[in-house]
């Protein structure tokens, strides 16, 4: 995690658009072996689309216009497709929000997970049957030899996904993107969940790409976050730095909005006016300049980029030096 | 999977004695049959003696349940025409029928399903437009039509095909393509529609980040799943065969049951009539069944329910 070593993926100046506008503008991060990396944000603001671009698979409508996702300096985004399908699964893997959706309904989720390995190696059925069960145990999954005969209808949502960790992991992938993996889980498992992937990082060194609207999700697995706002980045730091100093207005107001436990409500939960702009009414400016209590003139005409605030920390912000205002204004 | 099946079974037999009673009770709507199958100018003694010894003066409950009973024995009654028992005669027509059935399946399974899939899979290609063209054709153009169009240019014009009867596979191909197409667009319609219904499924997109290209996606995982309501319409398609052959038959004097359901319709042989009335509805029933059980072979949920 120091700031001298290469990282192990970075995406560099990525931009998508669709219908004409730049739903994902510009976006840079880097992340580090082993790190996990929040990428936060409301729905819309471009999360999931730069994370179905890391694998080259953005819905037909969408397409990147700019930018290089470069793995262990290799440009993911150059690559044609048939070299695309050697790396999905086997370089850069991805799980989704909804597990039992994402698996087969009528195929047995050992062989499902038995063929995500043979995709990738020229082993028999027998043995990718082997490593199949191995991974259940690894994800956590008591009786494997049982469950693998198991169809998903069969299985929770928890188990769901615990089998498609297991099959995203199955090949060692190097980057692991987590597409909002527990929003459809109840908390308990959720925090299992999370849990495990904590572990698995841990054990093979993965790195994590983690996608998600939920603070207290960043606060628990990330090392570094991302906050995106309308398809940019509004702010970047070190997990700690962001939720003690938020440089952005934006960060700011999301952090007000998480509802405490230890702090008894003196009003209403604070909330963001407004709602996240339309693609056709981005502006020049800054995009968050039409809910921020912040905002000047120069933001509503000028695009501010990410300013170093030490430590990795960036904020694209012409007013970092005020945004204490809000949380002080919130508390 | 024993109760499913023991449900299913139960099921089918319920619609059969369904379909037995209402045959009975439509061929009775009609008033006396006798009346239609006494000679002209017979006497009003000749008229009870007939009516006497078919049964007819009997009280109807009395009729259904000997009705009943002599289907029991597979007792279908005489022809009144050719005076031969009305099942051999239905017998006698039905392997040419069956033949016909399934060049038409051929057709219409072989050229539709493959079609569907390549609709939904090229969405929004030329090739779709070409194919969505063909289907709306072969939907749209109703079969007598159809039957002798493609005897005015192939066996006509072309001479390559013969117009009509029975001869070698040649004498099949038309029939077969003219009784198909109907059923040749339902299948891709039905496919393409389930196809693309699948396509949108998560596990799609799983898949593909899995490393699979989209053809492997569609072939090891969405064709199975797309399959469960196909199935539904092949199950129903069969029997809009058998009663399409009606038309196809009378078009290319093909001798099956739907020729002879016509004759026997015109010289008021109301016997045969009912048999083949009841073949067909059993037909219908029966590949539903047999649809129940491929959806159990094909899909864990049905198959497990406890």
């Amino acid at each position: 995690m120091g700031e001298e070593t290469t990282p192990l993926l970075t995406v560099d100046n990525l931009t998508i658009e669709i219908a004409g506008a730049n739903v994902v503008d510009g976006v840079s991060f880097t992340v580090a072996r082993g790190e996990v990396l929040a990428l936060v944000g409301e729905s819309g603001c471009g999360k999931s689309l730069t994370s179905y671009a890391m694998l080259g698979l953005l819905p037909p409508a969408a397409r990147r216009i700019a930018g290089r996702i470069l793995l262990e300096g290799t440009d993911l985004a150059a690559m044609s497709e048939r070299q695309l399908r050697k790396a999905r699964g086997k370089d850069i893997s991805i799980i989704f929000q909804e597990p039992s959706a994402s698996l087969d309904p009528l195929t047995t989720v050992g062989s499902q997970i038995a063929s995500a390995f043979r995709q990738h190696h020229a082993v028999s059925g027998t043995e990718a049957f082997a490593r199949a069960r191995d991974m259940l145990v690894a994800v956590g999954i008591p009786d494997a030899d049982h469950r693998l005969h198991q169809y998903p209808f069969e299985l929770s949502g928890g188990m769901c996904q615990r089998i498609m960790i297991a099959i995203a992991l199955i090949c060692g992938p190097r980057v692991l993107v987590a597409d909002e993996p527990t929003t459809a889980l109840d908390v308990t498992i959720q925090a299992q969940i999370l849990d495990l992937m904590k572990q698995l990082v841990a054990t093979s060194g993965t790195s994590i790409v983690f996608i998600t609207h939920d603070m207290g999700v960043v606060a628990d697995i990330a090392d570094h976050v991302a906050v995106m706002y309308a398809g940019r980045i509004a702010e970047i730091a070190p997990v700690r730095d962001l939720f003690a100093r938020p440089a952005h207005p934006y960060t700011a107001l999301l952090l007000a909005s998480v509802p405490r436990l230890d702090i008894t409500p003196k009003a209403n939960l604070a909330t963001i006016e407004g709602s996240v702009p339309f693609p056709n009414e981005f502006g020049y400016g800054c995009r968050f300049a039409s809910r921020c209590p912040l905002a000047t003139d120069r933001c509503r005409a000028e695009q501010p980029p990410l300013f170093e605030q030490g430590g990795g920390h960036r904020s694209a912000c012409w007013h970092i030096n005020r945004v204490h205002e809000l949380k002080e204004n919130a508390a | 999977m024993l109760r499913y099946a023991g449900s299913r079974l139960i099921q089918a037999a319920i619609a059969i004695f369904g379909v037995l009673t209402i045959v009975f009770i439509v061929m009775h709507l009609s008033g006396d049959p006798t009346l239609l199958l006494v000679p002209q100018g017979a006497s009003t003694q000749q008229i009870n003696e007939l009516r006497h010894q078919l049964g007819f003066d009997q009280p109807l409950w009395v009729q259904y349940v000997n009705y009943l009973k002599d289907l029991g024995h597979l007792d279908f009654g005489m022809s009144v025409v050719q005076h031969v028992p009305a099942a051999e005669i239905v017998a006698s027509r039905l392997p040419y029928t069956m033949m016909l059935a399934a060049g038409a399946l051929m057709v219409a399974i072989g050229i539709g399903i493959p079609v569907g899939i390549i609709m939904a899979t090229g969405r929004g290609g030329w090739l779709e437009k070409v194919l969505a063209a063909i289907v709306l054709t072969g939907q749209s153009v109703p079969t007598f039509l159809s039957g002798i169009l493609l005897i005015a240019v192939f066996a006509v014009n072309l001479r390559w095909l013969p117009t009509s009867g029975v001869g070698d596979i040649r004498a099949l191909i038309m029939p077969s393509i003219a009784l198909g197409a109907i059923s040749m667009s339902t299948f891709a319609r039905m496919t393409r529609i389930a196809v693309l219904d699948e396509l949108s499924k998560d596990y799609v997109r799983a898949g593909r980040a899995r490393g699979l290209s989209l053809g492997a996606v569609v072939f090891r995982h969405v064709l199975r799943n797309a399959s469960i309501p196909v199935i539904t319409i092949a199950a129903l398609e069969i029997g809009n065969l058998l009663a399409g052959a009606v038309i196809v038959e009378t078009v290319f004097a093909w001798p099956g049951i739907g020729q002879l359901a016509i004759q026997s319709i015109q010289s008021r042989d109301f016997l045969v009539v009912q048999v083949i009335v009841l073949l067909i509805s059993c037909v219908y029933v029966l590949t539903s069944l047999l649809a129940d059980f491929v959806y159990a072979a094909v899909d864990p949920r049905i198959r497990m329910v406890r």
